[in-house]
């Protein structure tokens, strides 16, 4: 029975080695070498594109990144989390209700949706006409093209990312564990942080991880909400392989962009289990 | 459960079988075009297409680097492609187009004179330029009452978060050094980093760096003042009126894409006579009309409308063009423009 199952997955293992495997053991192995000056590969084996990264520049594009992503899912998280908890404690209709409204945005396109933002928030836009109109604002304010606004994009692009895995973990629980709390006299707030919370750990975990990632990929909120006027670690990689042509450092900033993702997701992973989990799962 | 497996695994196969044999199978001659969106009137290819009994497969792509990658890997199946000037030089030094033909393009002698022999490809071995403009300055009267003469005039602290620039290192970093009196293609890295302290200090009146809708931005009078290719300065002038246009006293970069053919074309006779029909003062007017761009054919003229006549943004005087240079291939130096592209972009 085991071997027959094995088979069964034959075709996607096929798939993901030819399609992802590969292709990441290109990027190592492009980060690796040379370019000369029309931009092809000089097949010769260094560390240059290592060397070049380790610049207070690309270095501080870097943390910007870092910074922007958490900064994005801390507040997805705290938005997130609320909205999820009602839709998850709400009657049967209106959970129905609440995660189509949730998913809907996904089924338009999603530069659709971004450039929807142009026309809300430029000077001539929607908000600013309306505020204007209402006489609170004398002149029109600068909302688009600002830091604000990609992080706004940001947040509003990747928080059904975060809503989605925190519902479940929510509606999985085991309410009769609230009860219990209720009976032994436990306050609501109490039951919250030492039932609730810890109980739905793992969304909060999957959330996180799937917001923070897709963060630190995302290059067009960027352009299209900032005005390209900050750049971010993938902005920097689109133009090393277009642009610039300088593959090997677009490679070895990929690589180190994949490496430092999974570092911080590990730690976060541990972070989120406590002693007890892993007690549980046999780990320790 | 083995069946399904089967299943799978053949229909796997039967994907990767027939998907390279679908590009087969057509009978009538193919003229495969890879270029810009929206570079043609549909009717003049439509013509083009009847008069040859040929069907023409038109493909876009959205910046050079795009069409050097794909001509690059090989086996595209393109017979035409449109390459900007410097793009032009790098395809002939990666040894990557065929020599044209010129015997098949008699119409080459339509080409007005200041577009032949661009430096970048000399003696039009491999290159005929389609559409050229200028990069100046667009500014709203509306918002802008002071004359704009110079590049100079964007740093003016008055047009704070107003000025919008191309998001292209070399046409930034090109105005620059023009404005400081150097050429846009310097290959001396004091004068590039004299160029980008220059613009650091105007990065607090810059709105956005913009290509793509650098237009939208102007029409809906988000930006002031932007630089701006006369071409599309044309187009955002018919939308909104307050729009006006100039060549700034230190010159600007002109530009052009052009027709070459790739060396591993499959169609090159036909996508000579393509060019040689594109050259005919009739065609080239129709054409032009419809995309808006400057005419490079010197016997079309009379076969233009009054209004394409009399549009200053798209026929630029001769004291203009004057003012202009090509942006040349800068080799290694290349790496620094983008480094410091990097460093004024992320305000560093």
């Amino acid at each position: 029975m085991k071997k027959k199952s094995g088979l069964v997955v034959l075709p996607v293992f096929l798939w993901l080695s030819l399609f992802l495997v590969v292709p990441m053991l290109i990027v190592v192995g492009i980060s690796f070498l040379r370019r000369d000056e029309l931009g092809n590969l000089i097949y010769q084996f260094n560390w240059e594109a290592y060397a070049t990264f380790f610049d207070k520049l690309y270095l501080g594009i870097y943390w910007d990144t870092i910074v922007l992503s958490v900064l994005t899912t801390l507040i997805c998280l705290l938005l997130s989390y609320p909205l999820a908890y009602y839709i998850a404690r709400s009657g049967p209709r209106m959970q129905t209700w609440g995660l189509a409204l949730v998913t809907i945005p996904f089924w338009i396109n999603f530069l659709i949706r971004t450039y929807a933002w142009v026309l809300l928030l430029r000077t001539q836009g929607i908000v600013n006409n309306l505020l204007l109109d209402l006489g609170w604002i004398t002149e029109p304010m600068q909302m688009l093209y600002t830091k604000g606004a990609v992080l706004m994009g940001m947040v509003y692009t990747f928080i059904p990312f975060m809503v989605l895995p925190i519902y479940v973990a929510i509606e999985q629980m085991d309410k009769r564990l609230l009860e219990a709390a209720s009976d032994l006299g436990a306050s609501p707030s109490r039951a919250f942080w030492h039932i609730t919370l810890p109980q739905t750990k793992s969304g909060i975990t999957t959330g996180a991880i799937l917001v923070y990632v897709s963060t630190t990929g995302m290059f067009v909120v960027t352009d299209i909400l900032g005005g390209a006027k900050s750049s971010m670690i993938s902005n920097i990689i689109q133009t090393q392989f277009l642009g610039a042509r300088n593959w090997p450092f677009g490679a070895a900033l990929s690589v180190i962009f994949v490496i430092t993702s999974l570092v911080l997701i590990f730690l976060f992973n541990r972070a989120m289990t406590t002693r007890v989990d892993r007690v549980k799962e046999g780990r320790i | 459960m083995k069946s399904t497996t089967r299943f799978m695994c053949l229909l796997l196969v039967a994907i990767l079988v027939v998907l390279p044999l679908s590009a087969c199978g057509e009978k009538k001659q193919t003229l495969n075009i890879y270029s810009w969106a929206d570079n043609f009137d549909p009717q003049v290819l439509k013509d083009f297409e009847e008069q040859n009994n040929v069907k023409i497969n038109y493909d876009n792509f959205a910046n050079n680097e795009d069409l050097l990658a794909k001509i690059k890997a090989g086996g595209s199946g393109y017979d035409l492609i449109q390459p900007s000037d410097y793009m032009v030089a790098t395809m002939v030094k990666e040894n990557l187009l065929a020599p044209l033909n010129k015997q098949n393009i008699p119409n080459f002698v339509n080409l007005k004179d200041s577009l032949k022999n661009p430096p970048f490809d000399p003696d039009n071995k491999y290159s005929i330029a389609y559409m050229s403009g200028v990069t100046g300055i667009a500014y709203n009267k509306k918002y802008v009452k002071d004359p704009i003469t110079s590049w100079a005039d964007l740093w003016n602290p008055k047009y704070k978060g107003k000025v919008i620039l191309l998001d292209d290192n070399r046409e930034v970093i090109g105005m620059s050094l023009k404005k400081n009196g150097f050429s846009n293609s310097t290959k001396d890295e004091g004068q590039i980093s004299t160029a980008v302290t220059d613009l650091k200090k105007l990065l607090p009146n810059v709105l956005a760096f913009d290509t793509d809708t650098i237009k939208q931005k102007l029409i809906q009078e988000e930006g002031w003042i932007a630089m701006l290719w006369s071409g599309d300065a044309s187009f955002v002038a018919k939308d909104n009126a307050d729009v006006a246009y100039v060549i700034p006293k230190e010159g600007g970069t002109i530009f052009a894409d052009n027709y070459a053919i790739p060396k591993d074309a499959k169609n090159q006779a036909m996508a000579e006579k393509f060019i040689n029909y594109m050259m005919d003062p009739k065609v080239s007017a129709k054409n032009y009309e419809t995309i808006g761009y400057s005419d490079p054919n010197a016997k079309a003229m009379e076969f233009h409308s009054q209004k394409y006549r009399e549009d200053k943004m798209i026929n630029l005087s001769d004291e203009e063009m004057k003012r202009t240079e090509w942006l040349s291939d800068v080799g290694a130096t290349l790496q620094s423009y983008d480094r410091y592209w990097t460093e004024l972009k992320s305000g560093r």
